[in-house]
């Protein structure tokens, strides 16, 4: 059997999707690998302890570097820069690489030549064994770009540790939102875990990731976190997900004794088992 | 004294934690301010306010175009994209697909001037009331990667008005943040105390403290996890402004778009505190 991949997404954050993905792992049937999408809120380690087992650099694109004493600070690089990224202050042109998308237009224009596309370094990834299997984590550096890349390198890398490992699922916690990571996150992979809870904004967020999979082919299910707090909430994210075909696999309610295992660093598996035995037996026959 | 117009931005480390509770909350508590929503990919905040849109307008970003009038198939535009946004298959004229950033590059370089630009939606801003309040919705388009052009114009369009104003910025410490926090003279980091809330509060505190911005922390759910958020506030020479308990009230009455604010004084005296820490600190 080929390796599938799953990725656990939310739209909006704080709906459960890390506890739930840590406790999936706890609770496979199957050889897993877990693997950390949300490079920019990297919090699945905290629940699964990985013991390292090497760290390595993430490069993102390359961003401008000027050479301050040969720039003339004409400006022409400021006028031509799209992103607001290379400003001339006291004479001299700077970039701000949060900002810096890497498209070169400055160096293509500076008179003197004195701009070069530089390797920037944008953050950190991590392989590491769990007590559930192998991981695959990273973190963009704050205020870092390409996030999007980095979420492909991670899921490449989970994927080749799962072929040599023979394992047959990899549980991928995605990021939140639905721009670049979210995309990249979603993208072939086998299925979208969509955690969501029973408010307006958790339906309203719901839709918008569904939507963003099936443009871009990825089949969903949703799980409703935290289902006893709103019995209306309840309905209309029932009804949301009849509406729009898409499988309820679970409800599960609000249980404080997540909250407490969390808050010790420790996963809800005991606490969650009956609640996530209909998404282990969906995920196993698809 | 001076009575230019006060910016506060709301933010998180990640989402989930309150955010939109503690902007929405802001609204309703205090009278005469103007609400930006920067969290362009899942905004929630017209929810909470229960504001409807009344007008609305698109944000487009640069989209080439390629003349096959003149286009001799070089190939410059395709080798000088850094997107990889270009491509010319078989004996097709090129044409950019959906990684373009409109950087313009490939305009810049093409030696038969066959590059001209339109433009491409790639979100809206929707103006949106409720009662007496205002806010700039920004609505980053299903399947456009990039969020950054739709945050800056809506707090472009916000910030024109020239009045107090409330941004709810997007979740995380990525360029999608530090885009939303740009103009603000405070942010309040809505957290939890759990380790989750402590991993993402310390990078979200990171790029604030980068940022040379002020800002509190609001401690949301204070009562469920127990770690220590004093401690971390005080390595970066901040403060928790606010404590606010779980309450299966607020929750409840955030399940049917009600902010917290409206149902609960505690919240809503914090939301007062708040905002005179906001002004003392922009020394107003
Ligand atoms: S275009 Fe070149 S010389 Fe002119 S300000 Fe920019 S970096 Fe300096
Ligand atoms: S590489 Fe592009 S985005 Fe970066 S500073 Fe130069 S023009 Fe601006
Ligand atoms: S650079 Fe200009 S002429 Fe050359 S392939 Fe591109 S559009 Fe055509
Ligand atoms: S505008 Fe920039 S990103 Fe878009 S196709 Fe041209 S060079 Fe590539």
């Amino acid at each position: 059997m080929k390796t599938k991949e799953v990725t656990i997404v939310s739209g909006k954050g704080g709906t459960g999707k890390t506890s739930i993905t840590a406790a999936l792992a706890a609770l496979s049937p199957l050889g897993i690998v877990l693997c950390d999408a949300d490079v920019d809120a990297p919090d699945l380690e905290i629940l699964l302890h990985p013991e390292p087992e090497g760290d390595f650099p993430f490069m993102g694109m390359q961003t401008a570097g000027v050479d301050t004493d040969r720039c003339t600070g004409c400006g022409k690089c400021e006028d031509v820069c799209r992103f607001g990224a290379i400003k001339v202050t006291g004479g001299k042109a700077r970039v701000d690489k949060t900002f810096c998308e890497g498209c070169s237009a400055c160096a293509l224009v500076c008179p003197v030549k004195c701009i070069a596309m530089e390797d920037t370094r944008q953050g950190t990834w991590f392989r590491g064994m769990t007590e559930h299997g192998p991981m695959v984590h990273a973190r963009l550096n704050p205020g870092g770009e390409n996030s999007g890349m980095l979420v492909q390198l991670v899921r490449k890398v989970a994927k080749e540790v799962a072929e040599s490992s023979g394992a047959k699922m990899i549980l991928t916690d995605g990021p939140p939102g639905i721009a670049c990571p979210a995309i990249s996150a979603i993208t072939g992979a086998d299925a979208a875990l969509i955690v969501t809870e029973p408010t307006m904004s958790g339906r309203h967020d719901m839709l918008r990731i569904a939507d963003l999979c099936r443009r871009f082919g990825t089949s969903a299910a949703v799980v409703l976190n935290k289902a006893d707090l709103s019995s209306e909430g309840s309905r209309k994210i029932e009804e949301a997900c009849r509406e729009n075909g898409l499988p309820l696999l679970a409800s599960i309610p609000f249980i404080l004794d997540v909250v407490h295992a969390v808050s010790q660093a420790r996963i809800p598996s005991k606490e969650l088992a009956t609640h996530l035995e209909p998404i282990w037996r969906y995920l196993q026959g698809m | 004294m001076s009575d230019r117009s006060l910016t506060v931005a709301i933010a998180s480390g990640k989402g989930g934690t309150g955010k939109s509770c503690v902007a929405a909350s802001l609204m309703v508590s205090i009278p005469g301010l103007l609400a930006a929503d920067a969290d362009v990919e899942e905004p929630n905040l017209s929810i909470l306010l229960g504001a409807e849109p009344y007008a609305s307008s698109l944000v487009e970003t640069p989209w080439p175009v390629i003349d096959s009038g003149k286009c001799d198939r070089c190939g410059e535009c395709v080798r000088a994209c850094r997107f990889g946004a270009l491509y010319m298959f078989g004996k097709a004229f090129p044409s950019p697909n959906d990684l373009c950033h409109g950087c313009g590059v490939c305009s810049m370089v093409c030696p038969r001037d066959a590059i001209s630009e339109t433009g491409r939606p790639v979100g809206e801003i929707r103006l949106c009331r409720a009662g007496e309040m205002t806010l700039f919705e920004g609505r980053l388009k299903v399947g456009m990667p990039n969020p950054i052009p739709v945050i800056n114009a809506t707090l472009d369009a916000a910030l024109a008005e020239g009045r107090d104003l409330v941004i709810d910025c997007p979740p995380g410490t990525s360029c999608p943040m530090v885009a939303a926090v740009r103009e603000a003279d405070m942010v309040v980091l809505v957290t939890e105390p759990t380790p989750f809330g402590i991993a993402d509060l310390d990078l979200a505190l990171q790029v604030i403290t980068d940022l040379k911005k002020p800002s509190v922390v609001v401690v949301n759910r204070a009562d469920l996890g127990g770690s220590n958020i004093d401690a971390l506030a005080e390595k970066y020479g901040t403060r928790v402004a606010a404590r606010l308990p779980f309450s299966r009230g607020v929750a409840e009455s955030y399940a049917r778009g009600k902010p917290p604010a409206s149902v609960d004084d505690q919240w809503k005296e914090a939301m007062i505190a708040i905002w005179e820490t906001a002004k003392k600190t922009a020394g107003r």
